[in-house]
C-alpha cells in the first residue's frame, strides 16, 4: 500500500515538473542511502524520491525560495501544511509561492508523534487516520501543582541546552531569538535555569505551535515538550478558540480583545 | 523570623502608577511589600518578566494597568490580558500556582482601590509562603 502510494507520488511528481507551472518539488530523496531534502527539478531522477521518514519541509521551503525559485509544489503531511498555514499568516512565505500536495499519515506514523490530526485538510495521497492522545497527558493533568512542578523540573534537568527543539521548530522564525539574549538565559549554564528557559520557549509556542513533534524527535534528552505545548494548544482552544495552523485566523495574541469598542463612538 | 512577601508590581505609566502616587499622597495606609516598576504600558510587560521575576525568586508579580478601554495607546492592555491569559495557564501546567500572579486594573483616580488591591495581593502571598520555584538547579 505505501509502496503504491509513493509510485504514484513520483508519477505526480514527473507530472508536476513536466508541466512546468512549477519550478521544482520540493520532497524528500534517497542518495548513498540517506534520506533528506531535495529539490526536485526537471529532469530529476523522480526514483530517488522517498516520503519515509518523517521530515518537516516548511522550514526547507523558506530556504529554498530565498534561493532564488519563484514556486514550488510541496509534498507534505498534515503538520507540513499547518506549518504552512502559520508561516504564511506570519509572512514567512508568499501563499502563493508554494503548491501543497497533501499525504496522510499511516497509524505508526500518528502514533510515533502523538499526533492528534494525523492528516491534512486536502488530501491527495494515502488515508486519513484517527489522531492519537498520549497517555501521559491524563497523568500530568491529575498531578497536584506541587507534583507537576518536581516532574517537569526533573524531566528539564535533563537539557543540555542544544537549542535542538528550536532550531527544528518550523514556526521558530524570528532573527533574533529571546533563548539566546543573555538578558534573558545566562550563557554556559547547563542545565539552564528552570522554569526561566523552558517557560519562555513554551509561551513563544502557546500560538503558534502545530503539533509537528519535530521538537520532540530532535531533542537527544526525551525531554517530553510537546506534552506541555499540546496542553497549551487546548488552552488558545478554549480561551480564544484558536488552533494555530488550522486557518488564516490572526494570531490572538497579536490582535486586540473583540467585542470592545477602541474609542468613544468610533 | 515572619515571613515578609517580596512583590514585584508592573504600572502603568498613565494610570496605575498615577493611582500609586495618588494612594501616597492621601497617605493611605498599604503594605510595604511591594517593590513598583514603572512601565509606560502594562503592554510593555512581556511575560518573560513575569517569568524572570519569579524565577528569580520574586514571591508575586503585580500587573497593573488602565482599565480595559482607557488605554493611552488604546489597545495597550488588549495584549496585556490576552497574555496573561495564557501566561495564568502556562504557569499552571508546568506547576506554578498561578494565584502568584495577578493583573488587574485601576485608574489614575482610583487610589482607595488601589492600596486595597495591594493589601489584599500581600496577605494573599503571605498566606501562599515563600516562593519555592526560584533557582532549581542551583
Amino acid at each position: 500500500m505505501l509502496v503504491l502510494m509513493l509510485e504514484d507520488i513520483r508519477k505526480l511528481v514527473k507530472k508536476t515538473l513536466d508541466g512546468g507551472k512549477v519550478d521544482g518539488v520540493l520532497g524528500l530523496w534517497r542518495e548513498n542511502g540517506r534520506v533528506g531534502p531535495h529539490l526536485f527539478v526537471k529532469g530529476d531522477d523522480v526514483s530517488m524520491l522517498e516520503i519515509d521518514p518523517k521530515y518537516n519541509l516548511a522550514s526547507v521551503a523558506i530556504l529554498a525560495l530565498a534561493s532564488g525559485v519563484k514556486k514550488i509544489a510541496l509534498i507534505g503531511r498534515g503538520c507540513d501544511e499547518r506549518a504552512l498555514v502559520e508561516l504564511f499568516k506570519r509572512y514567512q512565505i508568499d501563499e502563493d509561492a508554494i503548491e501543497f500536495i497533501g499525504m496522510a499519515c499511516s497509524v505508526e506514523q500518528a502514533k510515533f508523534c502523538e499526533c492528534d490530526i494525523p492528516y491534512p485538510t486536502k488530501i491527495q495521497f494515502g488515508e486519513k487516520v484517527k489522531g492519537v492522545v498520549p497517555p501521559q497527558l491524563e497523568d500530568v493533568n491529575e498531578m497536584s501543582l506541587d507534583e507537576r512542578f518536581a516532574y517537569w523540573r526533573d524531566v528539564f534537568a535533563k537539557c543540555i541546552k542544544c537549542y535542538g527543539c528550536k532550531n527544528a521548530c518550523p514556526v521558530c522564525v524570528c532573527q533574533d531569538c529571546v533563548l539566546e539574549d543573555p538578558m534573558w538565559v545566562k550563557k554556559g549554564e547547563i542545565p539552564p535555569a528552570f522554569p526561566m528557559f523552558h517557560l519562555i520557549r513554551a509561551y513563544h509556542m502557546a500560538d503558534r505551535c502545530v503539533q509537528c513533534y519535530e521538537c520532540e524527535e530532535a531533542c537527544p534528552m526525551g525531554i517530553p515538550l510537546t506534552l506541555l505545548y499540546r496542553q497549551l494548544r487546548q488552552d488558545m482552544k478554549e480561551l480564544f478558540d484558536y488552533l494555530p495552523g488550522a486557518s488564516d485566523a490572526k494570531p490572538p495574541l497579536t490582535t486586540v480583545l473583540e467585542d470592545e469598542k477602541l474609542e468613544e463612538g468610533a | 523570623m515572619t515571613f515578609e512577601p517580596n512583590i514585584l508590581a508592573f504600572c502603568c505609566n498613565w494610570c496605575s502608577y498615577a493611582a500609586a502616587d495618588l494612594a501616597g499622597i492621601g497617605r493611605m495606609d498599604q503594605p510595604t511589600n511591594i517593590k513598583i516598576v514603572r512601565v509606560m504600558c502594562s503592554g510593555r510587560v512581556k511575560p518573560e518578566f513575569v517569568i524572570k521575576a519569579l524565577s528569580d525568586g520574586v514571591d508575586g508579580v503585580l500587573i497593573l494597568g488602565c482599565h480595559i478601554g482607557d488605554c493611552h495607546y488604546v489597545t495597550g492592555n488588549h495584549r496585556t490580558l490576552k497574555r496573561f491569559q495564557v501566561l495564568e495557564r502556562l504557569l499552571e501546567h508546568i506547576g506554578i500556582d498561578p494565584r502568584r500572579i495577578r493583573l488587574d486594573w485601576a485608574s489614575a483616580a482610583e487610589a482607595e482601590p488601589f492600596s486595597k488591591m495591594i493589601r489584599e495581593f500581600t496577605e494573599q502571598i503571605r498566606e501562599l509562603g515563600p516562593n519555592p520555584y526560584a533557582g532549581s538547579y542551583a
